[in-house]
């Protein structure tokens, strides 16, 4: 009997653990841990009847509403229709000795004892029940279960903040029944559970199904539901077996809507095409700029007719020339980044991520080079560039990359490779629209750098600081005596506090910029 | 973050199955007179408060209690049905406590557990009853009255065998 289906051949690195074995073997002892150990070599196609690999690739049907919510049976005639069962892994396997009978086996031995003393037949009897208890412990060991898992999803591509309803089906596909399962799933730590608990239990027949769901709130990024606890005990609860299960993925991708915000301001460094920054070159546009004399070629549409009208001399207007820029938005994602203000709300990353979104999406709809660059372990660079399939791109890099997640780095990101290898790759005209909370020396730093270079620096700073204790005061003073260093620097800083709208803060800045 | 917080107690349907059992246990103790039934009742009522609180402890020392009353019951002269009975009553009253509050720290107060632990109840409550059942028919038609020592040891063997032939 081999536990859990085999491992499918699309799990990466478990394509040599067909028929992987969670042989757990329990000898003496209150606590034996076994893990589970691949059987070697088992190569072939894997001979299982109920798993036709090619049919459940669809394991996220993506239909809204009708399912059955917290239906619980063990004993239907369901079970056999559903030929969509899922490839499961065991990952480990930990057996236990819960040693919960052993009072009931003193307690026995001390009412035989107490019999025997007083010559009372029936405490004798008594003693005779609590060796039978003893015995029904003792002979039976829990089961090596093999169990289907299927997940479905009310919506696998939800907007962040819907609420998404996952139903488990957990099939008993062995031949065993198991007389109490606990099941525990293992939801992504950045989804919080939101209705319901992810956990069920029950008994299951041979070919039994048990139905669960629950109700997750969608936050941005891409998430793999594919781990499962899986508990099993025999009928007296005197053995008990915990088994990590890794299931086939179920994906919940959660993008955000293409949201944009009001223009941004940028600098005046702009490329050589035409755009919307409008620069201190003349030349044609709409803003009048100076009045020059006329040059053999001068286009007829900009001669200063009234002038010639007046005196007959020929001249010609000079426009402020609109340019496009090139910005590349750079996110800063390390460590030290991950602050929040207070318990809850989004931490200073996710506002960041959400303001490189947002004015990605409004420097593109003005026309603009946009690319995307962070300071992350992993190496996250897109272009600038526009057009429709860039913005859905950006879309995508935005959402699910997993360096974007809610969670925070485990290792430290190195500013100066980083900054060499960014500087590597920025063009010359491009500007840097720098998201951080500046939270650290480091970050100025990193702004300070690339501003020298010559790549102008916007800094669109989260501001997580609280000022409720004397620590977060200092804290908030540092960052705030960090942004006017900045500022005296000649950087820009939109200094976006919590309770303000991007926009907000976008038009706070773009008035003090203008004046 | 607003979400789901799971509860580690048992439901009430928990209490309930354990009440179903420990009233077998005072029913029992009352042929031996008011005081093993006070004391099983005393110690059916800890059992649930410690079934409801998620206790473990209150719910061993409740059921030790309970049994109590049992045996006090068998030693002021109750018959052997009784005691066998009420033994049995208390052991499901016991396991099904013990077993809820370890389904409620795994899997939390919110799912719906009924099915397993009544399960879990009958099958340890058949158990008892056919091993009480087996000793109760032997006791009454058994050909020879061994002295009691005898039968203890008898028993320890016993119960020595049943480990043994485990491990």
């Amino acid at each position: 009997m081999s536990d859990f289906d085999p491992a499918g051949a699309d799990n990466e690195a478990d394509t040599t653990a067909t028929g992987r074995r969670a042989d757990a073997t329990a000898t003496d002892g209150g606590t034996d841990t076994t893990t589970a150990e691949p059987a070697g070599g088992a190569a072939g196609a894997q001979a299982d009847s109920q798993t036709p690999s090619g049919q459940e690739r669809e394991p996220a049907t993506a239909s809204s509403g009708d399912y059955p919510v917290a239906s619980r049976d063990g004993d239907d005639e369901s079970e056999s229709s559903e030929e969509r069962s899922s490839e499961t892994t065991v990952r480990s396997v930990t057996t236990r000795q819960t040693n919960r009978w052993v009072g009931v086996a003193g307690l026995s031995f001390l009412t035989g004892g107490l019999g025997v003393a007083t010559s009372t037949r029936p405490l004798l009897l008594a003693a005779v029940v609590g060796v039978t208890y003893l015995a029904y412990a003792n002979v039976s060991s829990a089961p090596s279960p093999s169990l289907s898992v299927t997940r479905q999803v009310s919506d696998s591509m939800p907007e962040p903040g819907d609420d998404v309803t996952v139903t488990v089906t957990v099939t008993n596909a062995g031949e065993q029944s198991i007389p109490d399962l606990r099941v525990v799933e293992q939801v992504p730590d950045a989804l919080s559970v939101v209705e319901g608990p992810a956990r069920a239990a029950t008994a299951l027949r041979p070919g039994a199904t048990m139905t669960f769901s629950y109700t997750v709130t969608a936050r941005r990024g891409e998430f793999d539901l594919d781990g499962l606890t899986a508990i099993v005990r025999n009928a007296s609860g005197s053995e008990e077996r915990e088994y990590d299960v890794r299931t086939e993925p179920t994906t919940l991708t959660c993008v955000p809507p293409v949201d944009a915000t009001d223009a941004v301001p940028l600098h005046a460094l702009t490329s050589p095409y035409t755009g919307r920054v409008a620069t201190d070159t003349t030349g044609s546009g709409v803003e009048f700029a100076s009045v020059r004399e006329y040059q053999h070629g001068d286009p007829l549409s900009r001669l200063d007719w009234n002038r010639y009208a007046r005196d007959g001399s020929l001249a010609t207007m000079e426009f402020r020339e609109e340019r496009m820029a090139t910005v590349v938005l750079l996110v800063d994602l390390r460590p030290a980044a991950y602050v929040q203000s207070g318990e809850d709300g989004p931490s200073a990353v996710e506002r960041s991520i959400d303001a490189t979104h947002r004015v990605f999406n409004s420097l593109l709809d003005t026309g603009d080079r946009v690319g995307i660059a962070a300071l992350s372990e992993a190496d996250i660079w897109l272009p600038p560039g526009s057009g429709p399939t860039h913005r859905a791109e950006a879309r995508h890099l935005l959402a699910t990359h997993p360096a974007l997640s809610a969670t925070p780095p485990a290792e430290r990101v190195y500013v100066r490779p980083a900054l060499r290898l960014l500087a590597g790759r920025l063009p010359d005209d491009a500007q840097i629209v720098f998201c951080s909370p500046m939270a650290d020396s480091a970050a100025a730093y990193v702004a300070r750098r690339l501003h020298v270079r010559g790549h102008p620096v916007t800094i669109v700073s989260p501001d997580p600081t609280r000022r409720d204790t004397v620590g977060r005061t200092l804290a908030s003073v540092e960052r705030s005596n960090r942004l006017s260093d900045l500022r005296a620097s000649g950087l820009r800083v939109i200094d976006w506090t919590g309770e303000e709208s991007l926009f907000e803060a976008l038009e706070r800045a773009r008035r003090r910029w203008s004046a | 973050m607003t979400g789901y917080e799971l509860v580690r107690r048992p439901s009430r349907q928990s209490v309930a199955i354990a009440a179903a059992a420990g009233s077998f246990v005072v029913v029992a103790s009352i042929p031996g007179g008011p005081t093993p039934t006070l004391l099983a009742l005393a110690g059916v009522v800890a059992l649930l408060a410690g079934v409801w609180r998620g206790r473990h402890d209150v719910v061993d020392g409740g059921a030790l209690v309970a049994f109590a009353g049992v045996v006090a019951a068998a030693l002021s002269g109750a018959g052997a049905m009784p005691v066998v009975f009420g033994s049995v009553a208390a052991v499901v009253a016991w396991d099904s406590g013990s077993n809820s509050i370890s389904l409620s720290e795994q899997v939390g107060r919110g799912a719906d557990t009924g099915r397993v632990e009544v399960l879990h109840a009958l099958v340890g409550g058949a158990v008892g009853l056919v091993g009480g059942g087996l000793a109760f028919v032997l006791f009454q038609v058994g050909p020879t009255r061994q002295p009691v020592t005898t039968l203890f040891v008898l028993l320890l063997a016993a119960a020595v065998l049943v480990v043994a032939l485990n491990r």
